[in-house]
């Protein structure tokens, strides 16, 4: 038991790299299949980025769903309009995205608590309803982004299947090893010393502004992998991934997981996708209820999330274990 | 003339829906300081018990009893989670509201379905009118509906109400001084719990009035909430949180643009993100909040 612990604090990314290599092996022994997995793997990976703004900055934003859903946009009109191979498309995608979060991040970060929430989430909504409508003679309107008979390719190798989902684990774990390393460097401390107080933070002669900004594009560039990716998985782009909702998913799958551990919103997403659409079943149509109470419940009595809980659990385990000993 | 007058009297219903709403919601976070994105939700709860009791009863019982229940509703809410979450983030407030949200927005699908279920209006309440007869300065026959009338008469009623609530009755004085500094009012012997908990209640009995006037128009069913609350939000962030002539202010600016832009769709579908993004982007805290709140 203690010995698993010091492994995992050993070699966190060895061990992260082979659970998520490994997923597809046994993941259909609970329920789950590849598909199922690489979108799991997809929104991790979008997750993974917000808890870099969420989690270290405290800004929360209820409009990412702007940069997830702009560069799956882009994916989809690359492959309609240019080829179906993959690297070109992703790359405008997340340069598309990363632009694009350069100038709403501008504006929005300059606000802090809720009117930064408000104003992402109107940005969001404007781009959304713009989409639909004004943009919808190119983006498909309501109908959404619709690809048939294409098939993305990675140097004309067909992107389904375990191909697909390695490609994906890929970027999670190259994702992660990113973001582990930001936490540890003196960027992620001045970002976790904006969330515990900025204005002093300023004070020592830090433009504070530059960092914030800095998270913000930092958290659009991993939600535009993660869109781009979501087109090559599924060559379809659905309204709804500019859609506030999905901002709301992911907000809600961060928390559950555990901000600011960087591993707690991976966790988040992959049980949220995993109770979506395998413990949804044998719940039936209140699958979205009980997923309500248990965000409900884990923001009430569990502020840390499952990574919180699973802590405190061991410590107490551990705790109780050594009191036994020493009688 | 008559088109103006038209588009004028469109945008105050759509004022009138909005402020009703986005005034609850102000209420609640001035007075209480808490974000509560969980308003929306009782609106909608406010407008199927509302389809409900009149169905049963009539609609006549339904505007006394829907607001007695959500006020119970929001007693019960206030007292068994917000008050929790008073010494909590902003942060924290909103996402334990956000989920309360879902939660209700899920019972009702679960008891009613996905789809809108109908809400008739009372008899007294249907039809045109034709406002000409009553408008000298109009010419020709100008008709508007009876229940959009009703809804801008009720709603800025209601706003009229809260108004002399607050600024000429005791609990309005001792309300007001809370929202100041509450911990003050505790010493000097006041029970301004108590007095927090009622205002959430009435926090939730305007969001039944706009249920009940609000819900023949709107449609309803089980994503309503959210889809009114965003609007709202807006209007409360625009006018200042925490400022109720704020919210009124910036609810008859969203009505006005979304009514006289009608003509142009693909502004008006956006119009009143433009005018959240560009005010609050000149003027940090909106058009009538005070320094500090929420920053």
């Amino acid at each position: 038991m203690i010995s698993l612990v010091s492994i995992l604090k050993r070699f966190p990314l060895t061990i992260f790299a082979l659970v998520v290599l490994s997923l597809p092996f046994w993941f259909p022994y609970i329920g789950g299949y590849v598909g199922l997995a690489t979108k799991m793997t997809i929104w991790a990976l979008f997750a993974l980025g917000f808890d870099l703004l969420l989690g270290f900055t405290g800004y929360l934003s209820f409009g990412h769903a702007i940069f997830f859903g702009m560069s799956a946009y882009t994916t989809g009109l690359m492959f309609k309009h240019f080829s179906a191979e993959i690297i070109p498309a992703m790359i405008i995608a997340v340069i598309v995205g990363t632009l694009a979060s350069v100038a709403v991040g501008y504006l929005t970060m300059k606000r802090s608590g809720i009117y930064f929430s408000i104003l992402t989430l109107a940005f969001g909504e404007m781009l959304h309803s713009s989409a639909l409508s004004t943009f919808g003679w190119f983006t498909g309107g309501e109908n959404g982004l619709t690809l048939p008979d294409l098939r993305p390719v990675l140097f004309g190798i067909r992107m389904d299947g375990l191909t697909m989902y390695f490609v994906t684990a890929f970027f999670l774990i190259v994702g992660y090893y990113i973001a582990m390393r930001i936490s540890k460097s003196p960027f992620g401390l001045i970002l976790r010393a904006i969330k515990s107080n900025s204005q002093r933070l300023e004070y020592t002669g830090i433009d504070v502004q530059k960092y914030k900004l800095g998270a913000f594009v930092l958290s659009a560039v991993y939600a535009s992998v993660a869109g781009s990716l979501m087109v090559v998985y599924e060559p379809y782009v659905g309204t709804e991934y500019l859609h506030w909702s999905t901002s709301g998913e992911l907000v809600i799958m961060s928390v559950m997981g555990g901000l600011g551990t960087l591993i707690g919103p991976i966790i988040g997403a992959w049980f949220m996708l995993y109770f979506e659409n395998v413990l949804s079943v044998p719940l039936g149509e209140e699958w979205l209820l009980v997923l309500g109470l248990i965000f409900m419940a884990v923001v009430i009595f569990l502020p840390g999330g499952f990574v919180d809980g699973v802590k405190k659990l061991y410590n107490k385990l551990t705790k109780n274990s050594a009191d036994v000993e020493g009688k | 003339m008559n088109n103006f007058f038209l588009q004028t009297l469109t945008g105050l219903q759509i004022s009138a829906l909005y402020m009703l709403i986005a005034l609850g919601l102000t209420l609640v976070f001035g007075t209480l300081g808490v974000v509560n994105f969980a308003h929306g939700a009782l609106f909608m709860l406010g407008a199927y018990f509302a389809v409900e009791i009149a169905s049963q009863f009539g609609f006549e019982v339904a505007i006394v009893a829907v607001p007695i229940l959500l006020f119970i509703v929001g007693v019960a809410l206030e007292r068994g989670l917000i008050r929790h979450f008073y010494e909590r983030s902003h942060t924290d407030q909103i996402l334990v509201t956000f989920g309360l949200a879902i939660v209700i927005g899920e019972v009702l699908k679960t008891i009613y379905g996905a789809n809108n279920i109908p809400f008739a209006k009372p008899t007294w309440g249907t039809g045109i009118l034709r406002l000409d007869e009553y408008l000298p300065f109009l010419d020709g026959a100008v008709y508007y509906p009876k229940w959009r009338l009703i809804l801008v008469v009720v709603s800025f009623s209601t706003v009229a109400a809260l108004f002399i609530l607050l600024q000429f009755t005791k609990f309005g004085l001792i309300v007001r001084a809370g929202m100041r500094d509450s911990q003050m009012i505790a010493f000097l012997g006041v029970n301004i719990t108590r007095r927090f908990t009622i205002v959430f209640g009435i926090g939730s009995i305007i969001a039944a009035i706009a249920g009940i006037f609000g819900g023949p128009i709107t449609q309803v069913e089980p994503e309503l909430g959210m889809k009114l609350l965003i609007p709202s939000f807006l209007v409360v962030v625009v006018g200042g949180m925490g400022s109720l002539p704020g919210a009124v202010l910036a609810s008859l600016i969203f009505g006005m643009a979304i009514s006289f832009t009608a003509e142009y769709a693909p502004i008006q579908q956006i119009i009143i993100y433009l005018i959240a993004v560009v005010i609050l982007l000149v003027r940090p805290r909106g058009l009538m909040g005070k320094k500090g709140l929420m920053e």
